[in-house]
């Protein structure tokens, strides 16, 4: 071995020779000379995926999201505090009296990259062509249908694109009309589904538009270069500060480095040779770092549950679902498996993110622990739901992902499952994700470990999808309690917005009494992150931060 | 000079015998008697097999030794270092089930307090510190070597061999039952492989004419399609398994024995014996089956021998890009895959596994090779 | 010879249409839609996604569509990369998979005739045997282990080469030595068993009895006709480049086909997968022909048999 190293060192210099001689040196000039002064205000993050696309109305994932975030305004940014921030608009809006009609007026000062305003045209426009379905969106219709005016008739090809309540008053006033008083609206408006578009670079550039960063216009605090997933280096790209941002003097970086790395180990590598200021962990390197200053947890509102599928005998039987929901042990999956920072998930709503609208507790703390581990009722209701159905076994197929932690995670639930619960054999499946998606849509599985990221700051966005007549609803959960709590909160309600928090608590607790689904944890991702990064902010929902107000510490 | 003067009447002429004539001196050994002579004399072909017979029993009988389960999970237990009786302490081996990382600080009572926060430790009882540098206080200066006995923090009184992995199954099982899962897929990939391809490439040859240029043509298409691809389409369609990777691996595999067996049949069939078979009046089933294939034997056996460690390296790499089997069967490719993502944290969940792989491809290779040498008749004296 | 040349392109291109069909057969069979945001899409928008994209003709008409495609060269839009052209993905990238996987080829094929040189000329020896030794372990540890290793211990330990990424020469050099380990271990065995087979021939023995110099016969008479084989044993060193393209790709971030293969294939992303196979079928061809051809000219007999068959 040892001799076969020397040999291999030998060669490579001989090939560095080789290739020095024929290859263009393109040395990248990223994180030098921070000789005295101030720190240069470059950051280097890594991706774990190329941007799949820059085309506000057809982006559908986190990265997309994500430089879309940076590169373009739209009418509100979230803060710190996940609340909506003016940003295009010149200020709040201005709600009717039955919360139907929204008028916003926009800042003067806002441009394009190439110079032309930023107007109500262009929202318009791109809302327009967001629910138009010769577009092809899979986000536009999903954010607007029910929402915007008309929106759910044009997708389906019955009304026209100028139908769609929104309409340019004048160059700065907007003025939206919406199906009915959807009180999350304003924080929807900060999706990039809702970005604006220029029409006339737009039209101009037809299928060209979006394909790299030559063909793109921003208005965001930085400017996209030498993306270009067809070009030389498709998986790396830069952010620079846009001079003409309306607010460029609250931007700090100068520049923002990406590239895409899909191994974990690699990333780790990366931070620890300085070439990167922020890598994500998985559970072996948590082991590592957890003690360091370098590490860092973000928790995120996106909950992981299982879906009971209530076609199968068994688990039509309540008491049989309240016996798998309580015999995980939750606590040792999150720190041991995921060992990422995740809490144990009690409740159908994940915790720090909405609040009661008159005495600001969280929906977690107003109801509790919902669903806990606890192992000896477990066993009871078990035995009671044996007795009901009159067998003294059950077998249950389980469908799971094919990631490494997603089959960690499985393998370990079945075995907690199969411990607490005598007569009960798990079959788990691990699938990739389309196959798993496409198995829940045709309800073929038993229990599915599943979850979901919100889309809106609203208890409906995890608490609609339950309902029987929903289209996500695949595990047969029907309650007519359930539909009724939901259906008020989503028409008379809307304008009442405490019975419509209380609404939405007792529908839970429904959900959770029935045992609906079982809820396994809140997910939080651990990264290695330089401590000189500061003012980075980690959004509940759409792009995952926002480094507008970034900066370097020296 | 003696030589010169030698004496005529040592000389005496031999006896002519007839019945002696067509006597054998030495003794009569068969093709297999031959080839297994020079085969015992290759020291490598030998450490090949004796290696690999000691891993096939090893696969067969060591999950019994343990008294833990393929899934006998245990979260509390979870990536405990191997440790092995007598053997603790031997520290430079790695098996006395001790953590032990470097840490580097501005002094050595810094770089301790780092060492208890990597291992979580409130206080010095579990971890012995080996200084390497004391440091004067200047950047990175002290060294310290710390080792952390998680057995004695956590009492466990069990040796585990090769450690446990993440959810604290024991490693042991677990590589021995990979082990045997890998050798079945890699067998039965090969018998199929062999069966086909002799059977294709044994009638093709055989009969020659329209027959074989049709088979060859269909050979020459499905040669022509990488079977990286063809094995990762079939797993992206088929439920992941076992049946999956074995049906991935053989569906365009056969072809190279088919070729081979082919040409050998060409180079046989025109030879006197079979004509002399033929014009006995045996059948072409009969002629194939037990002329001409026996005669092709070496070349099969060689090219099954070269076809399990590519069957065993291919369950690998599936295991790598996520298309291996399905938990909780574990395979070689599948443990290495687990192991690869902690290599720098719990380097002992990937080594183990990876060893027994390299030498099982060790094994295979060399007495392949010596194979080779021992069938291959150029060689024969 | 040209006709012979001629027919292997027609059954070149036959293979390449079987390859489309069959592809096209699985594609179909596998489950999910290519959509990105599968888990939020209801059925009735999807169907609206589908229709926009072709994909609810029956299947026969996408079929014969794809074909006119393929044969005007247009693989399709990525489902993934919203409507970036495949063919233009698969053109950015192939250069870099072409340029990584040429240079493994390289040092592999190199070193490993250096070393099986060595080995057949001292017969024997412990030169020969540490020569044996290196090619075992380099075919008996998989590309991933020793990338990973090296990654770690040249890259991050002692801090001599960068850890991934395309661009610069140092950082190519990992990535290539991680590739060329296979070639390597392959060309030593073969090279070694041929030059000692060539060592031991008649023609060689008459020139050692001649009296020319023991450079002369090793260079100009025995490595110069034990070479010739070696061509034989490109087409598997092919395969195995193209394998091994998929991990080390992915260890070391490099933007090559082997990557956006695995990406795809984890994604779902029906047009670059086709378009990957039907790329990499006809790489795998080319190179096989090519070699075929090459065989031809350098050793007439096979092309007698060749030509006859």
């Amino acid at each position: 071995m040892r001799k076969s190293n020397w040999l291999l060192l030998v060669f490579g210099l001989v090939l560095t020779l080789f290739l020095a001689a024929c290859g263009d040196d393109t040395s990248s000039d990223d994180g030098e000379g921070t000789e005295g002064g101030a720190p240069e205000q470059v950051l280097n993050i890594l991706e774990s995926a190329q941007i799949p696309t820059m085309d506000s109305s057809q982006a559908t994932d986190a990265v997309a999201f994500q430089f879309l975030g940076e590169t373009m305004e739209g009418l509100y940014r979230l803060d710190e505090n996940a609340q909506p921030q003016p940003a295009i608009a010149a200020g709040e809006p201005e709600i009717s009296e039955d919360g139907t009609e929204w008028t916003i007026q926009l800042r003067d000062d806002a441009v394009w990259s190439n110079g032309d305003p930023v107007t109500a045209h262009d929202f318009v426009f791109a809302w327009r062509r967001a629910v138009d379905p010769a577009t092809g969106s899979e986000y536009g219709p999903f954010m607007m249908n029910g929402v915007l005016k008309n929106a759910e008739a044009i997708n389906n090809n019955k009304a026209d694109v100028e139908e769609l309540g929104v309409e340019a008053v004048s160059d700065t006033e907007l003025h939206i009309t919406l199906e009915k008083p959807i009180p999350y609206f304003h924080s929807l408006l900060t999706f990039g589904t809702f970005l604006p578009l220029n029409e006339a670079f737009v039209t101009e550039k037809g299928e060209e538009y979006a394909l790299n960063s030559d063909n793109l216009l921003y208005n965001g605090p930085f400017v996209l270069i030498e993306w270009d997933p067809t070009g030389e280096n498709p998986e790396q790209w830069t952010l620079v500060k846009n001079e003409d941002y309306w607010d460029a003097e609250k931007v700090q970086l100068e520049k923002i480095n990406v590239s895409v790395v899909k191994e974990r180990s690699t990333a780790v590598n990366l931070y620890n040779t300085g070439e990167v200021d922020r890598a994500g962990l998985s559970a072996e390197y948590v082991e590592k770092y957890a003690g360091t200053e370098d590490y860092k947890t973000l928790a995120e509102p996106t909950l992981f549950y299982l879906k009971l599928n209530q076609a199968n005998e068994a688990l039509a039987n309540k008491n049989v679902r309240k016996a798998i929901a309580m015999s995980i042990g939750k606590q040792d999956l999150v720190d041991v498996i995921l060992a990422n920072g995740s809490i144990p998930a009690t409740g159908a709503v994940p915790e720090n993110f909405t609040s009661h609208p008159e005495t600001g507790e969280d929906f977690r703390e107003i109801n509790g622990d919902l669903i806990t581990e606890d192992k000896e009722a477990a066993k009871e209701f078990w035995a009671k739901g044996l007795e009901e159905l009159g067998v003294d076994s059950v077998e249950l197929g389980y469908l799971g992902g094919d990631s490494d932690v997603a089959q960690e995670m499985d393998a370990y639930i079945k075995d907690q499952l199969e411990e607490t619960l005598e007569g009960l054999t798990v079959e788990v499946v691990s699938v990739p994700f389309e196959e798993r998606i496409s198995r829940n849509e045709k309800g073929e599985y038993d229990i599915q470990n599943s979850g979901w990221g919100p889309d809106y700051l609203d208890p409906n966005t995890w608490l609609e999808m339950w309902t029987s007549t929903s289209p996500y609803m695949t595990n047969n959960y029907d309650s007519e309690e359930y539909d009724t709590l939901i259906s008020e909160a989503n028409n008379e309600l809307l304008t009442e917005p405490v019975k419509r928090y209380e609404n939405f608590l007792k529908a839970e607790k429904v959900l959770m009494e029935d045992a609906g689904i079982a809820p396994l944890y809140q997910r939080s991702r651990a990264y290695l992150w330089r401590p000189s990064v500061k003012g980075v902010i980690f959004n509940p929902m759409g792009a995952d931060f926002t480094y507008k107000h970034a900066y370097i510490e020296e | 000079m003696d030589k010169e003067n030698v004496k005529k009447d040592l000389f005496v002429p031999a006896q002519k015998d007839e019945e002696k004539s067509e006597q054998i001196n030495r003794p009569s050994l068969s093709f297999w008697q031959d080839a297994w002579i020079r085969l015992r004399k290759n020291g490598g072909a030998i450490f090949g097999m004796v290696t690999l017979v000691l891993l096939t029993l090893l696969a067969i009988f060591a999950p019994m030794l343990t008294s833990h389960g393929l899934d006998d999970q245990d979260l509390g237990l979870s990536r405990m270092p191997p440790k092995v009786q007598g053997l603790e302490n031997f520290q430079w081996l790695g098996l006395d089930g001790k953590k032990s990382e470097t840490f580097e600080a501005d002094s050595v009572e810094e770089a301790k307090d780092l060492a208890l926060a990597r291992f979580s430790q409130d206080d010095f009882s579990y971890i012995e510190f080996d200084v390497k540098a004391e440091g004067d206080g200047s950047e990175d200066s002290a060294e310290v070597k710390a080792y952390y006995d998680p057995y004695a923090d956590k009492q466990v009184e069990e040796y585990f061999w090769f450690g446990t992995d993440t959810l604290g199954r024991d490693l042991f099982t677990r590589v021995w039952i990979g082990t045997r899962i890998s050798l079945m897929i890699a067998l039965i990939a090969a018998l199929i492989d062999m069966l086909v391809g002799v059977a294709y490439g044994g009638i093709s040859g055989y009969f020659g004419g329209r027959v074989d240029n049709i088979m060859q043509r269909i050979i020459e298409v499905l040669v022509g399609i990488p079977n990286l691809v063809v094995v990762i389409l079939m797993i992206m369609i088929l439920d992941p398994g076992i049946t999956a990777i074995i049906i991935a691996l053989t569906i365009t595999g056969w072809t190279g024995m088919a070729r081979i067996v082919r040409g050998q049949v060409l180079k046989l069939k025109n030879q006197e014996f079979v004509l002399a078979s033929q014009t006995l009046g045996s059948s072409n089933t009969r002629i194939l089956t037990k002329h001409l294939i026996p005669n092709t034997v070496g070349m099969i056996i060689i090219n099954t021998m070269f076809t399990i460690p590519n069957a065993i390296f291919f369950e690998a790499f599936l295991s790598f890009i996520g298309l291996g089997l399905q938990a909780p069967d574990a395979s070689l490719g599948t443990l290495i895959n687990d192991g690869f993502k902690a290599l720098q944290i719990n380097p002992h969940i990937m080594i183990f596994p990876a060893i027994v792989m390299s030498l099982i491809m060790i094994g295979f290779n060399i007495l392949a090779d010596g194979l080779r040498d021992a069938l291959d008749p150029k060689m024969r004296e | 010879m040209a006709k012979y040349i001629l027919k292997r392109i027609g059954y070149m291109l036959i293979t390449l249409f079987i390859i489309a069909t069959f592809s096209f057969i699985l594609m179909k069979m596998l489950p999910g839609s290519p959509l990105t945001a599968e888990e939020k899409v209801t059925e009735a928008q999807r169907e609206i996604i589908l229709e926009k994209y072709g994909l609810n003709d029956p299947i026969p008409v996408q079929y014969v569509r794809y074909l006119g495609n393929l044969a005007q060269g247009d693989l399709g839009v990525s489902f993934q990369m919203k409507n970036q052209s495949v063919t233009d993905i698969l053109m950015s990238r192939a250069p870099v998979s072409a340029e990584l996987g040429f240079w493994a080829l390289i040092v592999g094929t190199s070193l490993g005739m250096l070393l099986g040189l060595i080995a057949a000329i001292r017969q024997n020896s412990w030169m020969d045997y540490g020569s044996n030794i290196i090619s075992v372990i380099g075919i008996s540890i998989p590309s991933f282990i020793f990338a990973g290793l090296m990654q770690f211990y040249i890259g991050v330990e002692l801090e001599l080469l960068p850890i991934a990424f395309w661009g610069t020469p140092q950082q190519a050099i990992m990535p290539v030595i991680a590739l060329a380990i296979f070639p390597m271990a392959i060309s030593a065995r073969f090279l070694r068993t041929e030059m000692i087979e060539v060592l031991g021939s008649d023609y060689i023995v008459t020139a050692k009895a001649k009296g020319v110099s023991k450079f002369a016969i090793i260079f100009k008479h025995g490595l110069r006709n034990a070479l010739i084989p070696l061509i034989t044993v490109m087409g598997p060193m092919a395969v195995s480049l193209m394998t091994g393209t998929l991990v080390i790709e992915k260890i070391f971030s490099i933007p090559g086909i082997g990557e956006q293969f695995v990406n795809s294939v984890t994604t779902n992303d029906f047009s670059i997968i086709m378009g990957t196979t039907l790329f990499f079928a006809f790489l795998f061809i080319v190179i096989i022909l090519i070699i075929d051809i090459l065989y031809g000219i350098i050793d007439p007999r096979i092309r007698l048999a060749g030509g006859k068959d």
